[in-house]
């Protein structure tokens, strides 16, 4: 490299270095701050609104902006099965605990991740469902890991919890940007934390974080509660109940 | 009409419940039994955890069972001593199978457990009884009269000792056979999410030799005790008795239970047996097919706990 190449090297290094830490900015507005699960919870939908807001000093560059969406759910602890015939039956045999994954994840982009973004920057901030950390208890990777994360994305997928949209994320505007999550009826409750990625010429520009909470209301809450902290209690309110339904019938319906 | 359950965390058809229950009461009705043997498979087979539909059901057969059991107290058919000595045991059971249901959940096991008892369960005594029903009806059609209880005829049963006198089943036997029966239908019971009657009865008619007047009363008393208790400790262990699907279920089944009832009593006692045979093999082979046949999804994600996600 002669010297000439290499000034132009540092020149545009320091350029690089000069630039303002965030030049774009990011922000996001959802929808809803609370969905409430009653009786006749369906499922229903979460939007995201955004812009990306550029400072006067950012040079405005060729190339369109990318947006990645992600919703995570409270994370959970599942232990994954696979059913082997044994004696002719099929039963549940080897099996990996994957801790602390996202018991509902949603990933809507303005482009399918691969054309967005390099692997290692997916991975980083866990873009993707093949970017996903999958930490087993057992420890050590053993081979056959992969059969197992494959089928508890491709489970949670079926359940409808884990969702991808490649062309998910609209501009209505230059800079303006929405999607909507779809919130199936049997999401667990818990706090949802909605990360949101701008992306450009394969760089992350800015990120930015929000959250909203799901939760049962009314009876629902309260029966849940119930029978989690006064199983008891609510297992006689359950007896009651049978013996009153029983007693019932049998006056309203006495043929003798 | 679509209902959110609180505890199975699912929004199911409200119509779709109550008819699930209104059929099986139906049956429970025709055939006089409790029906949870059915009810169970029917909720497990539509989507529902077997964990919540074993625990609802239970909830489920108190209230068909109570609703039952009036009548046959209004007519003074209940034995309640041996009802009473069928009870206390029946608490032991069900307090082991609870139990043994919880310690299955965390080891993924249980569904397979369930559908090996349903199984072995329902195949042995649908055997049974379809061929006693079908030798009766044969026996019946060439005019020979059906085989009379003959007093004196004991078994090894009636050599045991603690021996306890129950009046009202003009009954004298050891306990010992009582206390065992009552156990095991508690185990079973609590862990199958039935109430045991179709085991339970047989099983005091011909081992005990109760009179087939008092039978079904007395059998009705040990599964309310039974499974109240079974509601209880399913409900204290493990929360998975959903109050809302419990008390559809109810509803419908208490319904479907009275028509049921009417056209039992028109339709011929060795006919119903053969038919409730049929359908318990039904159900025992629906298992079966289930057990040995290849799953379309080999793999499967639960909690710790237990609860299938």
């Amino acid at each position: 490299m002669n010297a000439v190449g290499r000034f132009a090297l540092l020149a545009g290094l320091t350029l690089l270095a000069l630039r303002p830490a965030a030049a774009e900015q990011l922000v996001v507005a959802l929808s809803t701050d609370h969905v409430k699960i009653s009786s006749s919870f369906t499922g229903t939908g979460v939007t995201v609104f955004g812009a990306i807001e550029r400072d006067a000093a950012t040079i405005s560059r060729g190339g369109v902006y990318d947006v990645v969406v992600v919703v995570r759910g409270p994370d959970e602890t599942l232990v994954t099965r696979r059913k082997e015939r044994v004696a002719g039956i099929w039963l549940n045999r080897d099996a990996r605990t994957y801790l602390d994954m996202p018991s509902f994840y949603a990933v809507h982009s303005s482009r399918p991740l691969d054309e967005i973004a390099p692997k290692e920057a997916l991975m980083r901030y866990q873009i993707g469902f093949d970017n996903l950390t999958f930490r087993a208890r057992e420890g050590r990777p053993q081979p056959g890991d992969e059969a197992f994360s494959e089928a508890f994305v491709r489970l949670k997928r079926e359940a409808g919890l884990y969702r991808d949209a490649p062309y998910g994320v609209t501009f209505p505007g230059a800079s303006v940007f929405q999607t909507t999550i779809d919130v199936p009826a049997n999401v667990p409750v818990g706090t949802y934390r909605v990360s949101v990625f701008l992306f450009r010429d394969n760089a992350m520009l800015a990120a930015s974080n929000a959250a909203f909470g799901i939760a049962k209301t009314g009876f629902e809450q309260f029966t849940f509660d119930l029978a989690r902290r006064n199983g008891y209690f609510y297992g006689l309110i359950c007896i009651a109940l049978a013996l009153l339904t029983g007693w019932l019938a049998g006056v309203l319906f006495r043929r003798d | 009409m679509q209902i959110y359950l609180p505890i199975a965390e699912l929004p199911v058809n409200m119509f779709l419940i109550f008819g699930m229950g209104a059929a099986v009461g139906f049956l429970s009705g025709l055939f006089g039994v409790g029906g949870g043997f059915l009810l169970t498979p029917l909720l497990i087979f539509s989507g529902i955890s077997p964990a919540v539909a074993v625990a609802s059901t239970t909830a489920q057969v108190v209230a068909s069972s109570f609703s039952a059991s009036l009548t046959y107290w209004r007519r003074k058919l209940i034995d309640f001593k041996l009802a009473g000595v069928l009870v206390v045991a029946g608490i032991v059971g069900s307090t082991i199978g609870v139990g043994i249901f919880t310690l299955l959940r965390r080891t993924g096991q249980l569904d397979l457990i369930i559908s090996i008892c349903y199984v072995t369960f329902l195949g042995l005594v649908g055997g049974l009884m379809l061929w006693e029903s079908i030798r009766s009806i044969i026996n019946t059609r060439r005019g020979r009269p059906a085989p009379l209880r003959r007093p004196g005829q004991h078994g090894w049963i009636h050599g045991l000792p603690f021996k306890m006198r129950f009046k009202r089943s003009k009954l004298y036997v050891s306990i010992v056979p009582i206390l065992a029966i009552g156990i095991g239908i508690g185990i079973l019971g609590s862990m199958l999410g039935i109430g045991g009657g179709f085991i339970l009865v047989p099983a005091l008619i011909y081992i005990l030799r109760v009179p087939t007047s008092i039978v079904v009363g007395t059998s009705l008393i040990q599964m309310i005790g039974t499974m109240a208790v079974a509601t209880l400790l399913q409900s204290g262990n493990n929360h998975s008795v959903d109050g809302v699907l419990a008390l559809i279920l109810m509803v419908g089944g208490v319904i479907g239970a009275q028509f049921g009832a009417r056209l039992g009593a028109r339709v011929g006692g060795e006919q119903l047996r053969a038919m409730l045979a049929l359908l318990v093999l039904a159900v025992g082979i629906r298992f079966l097919v289930n057990l040995v046949s290849t799953p379309d999804e080999l793999f499967s994600l639960a909690t710790l706990a237990g609860d299938a996600r």
